[in-house]
């Protein structure tokens, strides 16, 4: 059976307005942090402070856009008493903001390290850390399109990105380190460059967490917590 | 600041006179020994959804009675206050009571169509103002079908018994019976609880679509429907006015604590 | 106790069949009951039209002690001191329209079924039993019944053309002549001379053709061989029972059943037809319908809708109730005194006074009876309108009011038509009660014998002042006569039947009535 919330379709022609809503507005505010994060991206390739702080002033925007989202699903609970699909979205919905306001958070913390001019010397690693944060710009492109069209196929394939910029986190971490034993009188400076490369892996993370709610909304399965290959045959099973 | 929704909200408490659809000024009533209720003063505005709740007895059908002056049908009713519509204190003797009726119409928890036609059925109360053209009445007819979507269910059957209608039908019969006559208000006394789940829906559905045409007040004891259809609550208790306000208020963060405990189920 | 007794007799299974066997058992009485009465007047209400076979009897005469022979119907056979006693009547030339009597066993010679004997039923409700044996008129012949139809056919002839020559005619004459007299024209003047003239040629001519009609006759032969003869013109009709198969018999019945309904009562209700005594009855039943159904609606709307909840209203409403117990000779015995007498006298005091002192309406009527038939079923009427009324909900009166209608309003389009078929019911209940009560109409204006129809073609049509006949006087009449004829038994038990039917089928066309309404009024 396909679980394809189709939100459109209650009787209340209202109801099918502010679920529209609700769902747009995630979108909004994912695609106010992807902008973020390609600000961030940006204002490191150019050394850009003023662009960094813009990023940090506009972190303030997204903060009130969690706000006012849960305000709105708080709303919907009380006064429609959604449930099954739409119980699963508002419940999605207000989870995946939550994380969504984090990844502005760590985006924030990488932007800082503009606006504090703690940008690493090394142009490997900084090229490396653009990389990666290309990857990760990929990653949120293709886990709020999987959230749009509630496609949780699409979800997975976002999902199994993450092992290769984890991969790439922890090689870079590697030459990182030993590039910090040679000049281990900046050490302070150094730090800050590992928290924001700890940051960008984790903003990864959070878009696993999106998707695993993208699975849920979709089929209702809870799918936190297990390895990728059970997640697939549990997949399977469902579709077949 | 961005704003992602939009929700507007008028301060009930503070209503122009534009804005007000009836205003009760401490409104007290009782029915032989028995008070009903208890100096209740609101303004109810226009073109929004507004609900009463609270328990049986509460006095809620009471109140909206007294909006159209049904309660006199009791001979022992005794108030004092007064009920302004469109700045009229409607208990004054001057007041027409039959157009009163017509402004202010009505719609009961069980269904109850007249037995007669739909035709008749919703030209009953323009027959009863006087009109007689039959051009006049059938578009009247038609239009308030219309308003009560039901007229593509009806049209090929206007002059079959209403009675073979099912029991949603006739509920949104009895409310086009009453769009009939163009009214500013439109009271309902738990429409729906006579109705299925789905049935329901579709009427409050239709309560949505016919603010626009008039303000439109419904008593209920569903609490979930006063949450989705209202625009404003208000909860009763023994006769009292206890909380008033924005719905969207009343049903996330209740002011009152007989409020909260009468919404989230808690014996109070 | 006695509990105690069943309870320790009897186990709980063996209780319980034994309160259905109680309960059941008179429930077949009640039923029996039914049955047996209906029975009984189906039984004797149609061996009125079915034909008896005539018989050919020998007797000795009490009187003169000879031996007689006559040809006789046998109403009934009985024992009688362990002896059979039969009960006839007979033809004989003495009486050839018959005679009763009671016949002894010792008396009787002989009880032959005759083949061909006829009963002659004449137009006035008599009858003679015999054997037609000639038939005299233009040509005299041998009875045969294709000869009787051909001379039949002539005296009809001759009939419709005597009453051709009457109507267009003559009527016109006397017209014509009452013209004149109203002109004060002359005795001797020439208009009104030729006119007198025109009119005697035609009386004559009707003399003419009316001695000519008498002159075709049958001779009926009777069991001694007596010869009567009987003018055709007198003859309705002429059954051979002994000659009819058991279908021709049937024929026979339906014709007498035809003639029953569309007939006058003859020779003092005991022959003939009971036509005026049922349109009596359905016009009295139909008056009274008009009469009572708006007094009692009305009443009762006000008593149910309009009358305060006080003491008052309450005996009223117990006083109604009981109206309906109160015996209703004493309603004929009102009627007379109030209607009759008082409101009678006074209407023609001051609108008929001319005519006083042969009183209008100061004398029993149609219209005083209908109207003491409306006062007997009132409180019936009002008594099921006011249950109808009591069960429309009230969320149509309410729905009604939020319409903006005012109690009247409500009452005239919503109420009203909802407690129709409970005003049905006690129309329905109404017009059994007023078929079937006799007594006070007797006083009140039915009479056992009355000339004309309260309706007819003359101005104003419906005769309100008139007496009329109702079928249940007709009964009580006949109940008086069956000691002495046993014919007129008969045909009250027949009237017993119509008026049972007439009943039956105001009761059906009442509940078909009521339950459409039902059907269009139901609520949910």
């Amino acid at each position: 059976m396909s679980r394809q919330v189709a939100l459109n379709t209650h009787i209340s022609g209202k109801f099918n307005t502010e679920l529209e809503n609700l769902r747009n507005s995630v979108l909004t505010m994912g695609g106010e942090v992807e902008q973020q994060l390609v600000d961030t991206l940006n204002a490191i390739k150019s050394n850009n402070a003023g662009l960094a702080e813009k990023v940090i002033l506009n972190d303030l925007k997204v903060n009130a856009m969690e706000m006012q989202i849960d305000e709105e699903c708080l709303r919907i609970i009380a006064k429609r008493h959604p449930t099954a699909s739409d119980l699963r979205l508002v419940m999605m919905v207000s989870k995946a903001i939550t994380d969504i306001e984090r990844m502005g958070d760590e985006i924030e913390r990488i932007a800082r390290l503009v606006t504090k001019n703690k940008l690493p010397s090394s142009e490997i690693i900084k090229s490396s850390m653009l990389l990666i944060g290309e990857r990760v710009i990929q990653m949120m492109r293709g886990t709020f399109d999987a959230l749009a069209r509630q496609d949780e196929h699409a979800a997975l394939e976002v999902y199994d990105q993450d092992n290769r910029i984890d991969a790439e986190y922890k090689k870079l971490l590697k030459y990182t380190t030993s590039e910090m034993q040679k000049s281990t009188e900046d050490m302070q400076d150094w730090l800050e460059v590992l928290w924001a490369l700890r940051s960008l892996e984790r903003i990864g993370d959070r878009c696993k967490n999106i998707c695993e709610y993208v699975v849920y909304l979709a089929r209702g399965t809870d799918v936190r917590h297990s390895p990728l290959e059970n997640m697939q045959q549990k997949l399977n099973q469902l579709s077949s | 600041m961005l704003k992602l929704f939009e929700h507007e909200t008028l301060n009930v408490h503070n209503l122009s006179d534009e804005e007000t659809a009836i205003r009760v000024e401490d409104l007290s009533l009782s029915f032989g020994q028995k008070q009903v209720l208890q100096n209740i003063s609101l303004s109810i505005p226009k073109h929004r959804i507004t609900a009463f709740i609270g328990q049986s007895g509460c006095g809620k059908s009471t109140l909206i009675s007294s909006f159209n002056r049904m309660n006199e049908l009791a001979p022992d009713c005794r108030y004092s206050g007064k009920v302004f519509i469109n700045g009229r204190d409607i208990n004054s003797r001057k007041e027409n009571l039959s157009q009163l009726r017509a402004q202010v119409g009505m719609v009961f928890q069980k269904p109850n169509p007249f037995p007669m036609s739909i035709y008749d059925n919703v030209s009953y109360g323009l027959k009863l103002q006087g009109i007689r053209v039959r051009r006049f009445l059938d578009d009247a007819v038609e239009q308030a079908l219309k308003d009560a979507a039901l007229w593509s269910e009806v049209k090929d059957r206007l002059f079959e018994s209403a009675h073979v209608l099912s029991g949603g039908q006739q509920q949104r019969l009895v409310i086009a019976r009453a769009l009939a006559l163009k009214p500013d208000i439109l009271l309902l006394d738990e429409p729906t609880s006579a109705l299925d789940p789905l049935t329901t829906l579709f009427i409050e559905e239709l309560m949505a679509g016919l603010k626009k045409r008039c303000s439109i007040i419904i008593v209920t004891h569903n609490m979930q429907q006063a949450a989705r259809v209202s625009d404003y609550t208000a909860f009763l208790h023994q006769g009292k006015l206890i909380e008033y306000t924005d719905s969207d208020t009343l049903f996330t963060m209740p002011e009152y604590k007989q409020t909260e405990d009468y919404i989230t189920g808690r014996y109070g | 106790m006695i509990n105690d007794k069943i309870k320790s007799l009897l186990n709980p299974a063996q209780r319980q069949s034994f309160v259905i066997s109680v309960t059941a058992f008179f429930s077949t009485l009640l039923l029996l009951v039914l049955g047996s009465i209906l029975a009984l007047v189906i039984y004797r209400g149609t061996a009125y039209f079915w034909p008896e076979p005539i018989y050919s009897v020998a007797f000795v005469s009490q009187q003169d002690n000879r031996a007689t022979v006559v040809y006789a119907q046998i109403y009934s056979e009985f024992e009688e001191d362990g002896k059979q006693v039969r009960w006839l009547r007979y033809s004989h030339e003495d009486n050839p329209f018959g005679t009763q009597i009671l016949l002894d066993e010792k008396d009787t010679l002989s009880v032959i079924e005759s083949a061909n004997g006829a009963n002659i039923t004449l137009n006035d409700g008599l009858s003679v039993m015999g054997v037609p044996v000639r038939i005299n008129g233009s040509a005299s012949a041998a009875f045969s019944e294709q000869h009787y139809e051909v001379m039949r056919k002539k005296v009809d002839e001759i009939d419709a053309s005597i009453t051709d020559i009457r109507t267009r005619w003559l009527s016109e004459i006397h017209q014509k002549l009452a013209e004149l007299d109203q002109l004060n024209v002359a005795r001797d003047a020439p208009a009104r001379e030729k006119l007198n003239d025109a009119f005697h040629q035609w009386q004559s001519r009707i003399i003419a053709m009316e001695n000519e009609r008498d002159n075709f006759s049958i001779e009926v032969a009777m069991a001694d061989g007596a010869v009567v003869p009987i003018a055709l013109a007198r003859i309705q009709d002429i059954v051979f029972p002994g000659q009819l198969s058991f279908v021709g018999k049937i024929a026979v019945t339906f014709t007498k059943i035809g003639q029953f309904l569309s007939q006058s009562p003859k020779q003092a209700n005991t022959a003939g037809g009971v036509f005026p005594a049922l349109f009596g009855t359905v016009l009295m039943v139909f008056l009274m319908t008009i009469i009572v159904t708006p007094f009692g609606v009305l009443a009762a709307v006000y008593l149910s809708e309009y009358a305060p909840n006080t003491l008052l209203t309450g005996v009223i409403r117990v006083s109604v109730a009981n109206m309906a117990g109160v015996p209703s000779i004493v309603y004929g015995v009102f009627g007379l005194g109030f209607f009759v007498y008082t409101m009678g006298g006074n209407i023609d005091a001051l609108f008929f006074s001319d005519s006083l002192p042969a009183p209008t309406l100061g004398t029993p009527g149609l219209f005083w009876a209908s109207l003491t038939m409306a006062m007997l079923t009132l409180p019936v009427v009002i008594v099921a309108t006011e249950e109808g009324l009591r069960q429309v909900p009230t969320g149509l009166r309410a729905g009604s009011y939020a319409l903006g209608a005012t109690k009247a309003e409500t009452i005239i389009y919503t109420v009203l038509p909802i407690a129709s078929p409970g005003i049905m019911t006690g129309v329905i209940l109404a017009i059994a009660r007023a078929a079937g009560e006799v007594a006070p109409l007797m006083i009140v204006g039915a009479v056992k014998f009355a000339p004309n129809l309260p309706f007819d073609g003359e101005f104003p049509y419906l005769h309100l002042d008139r007496q009329f006949m109702h079928l249940g006087v007709l009964i009580y009449d006949g109940a008086f006569h069956s000691q002495t004829d046993a014919k007129g038994a008969s045909m009250m038990f027949a009237t017993c039947l119509l008026l049972l039917l007439v009943v039956l089928v105001l009761n059906v066309l009442a509940v078909l009535l009521r339950a459409r309404l039902r059907k269009r009024y139901l609520t949910n």
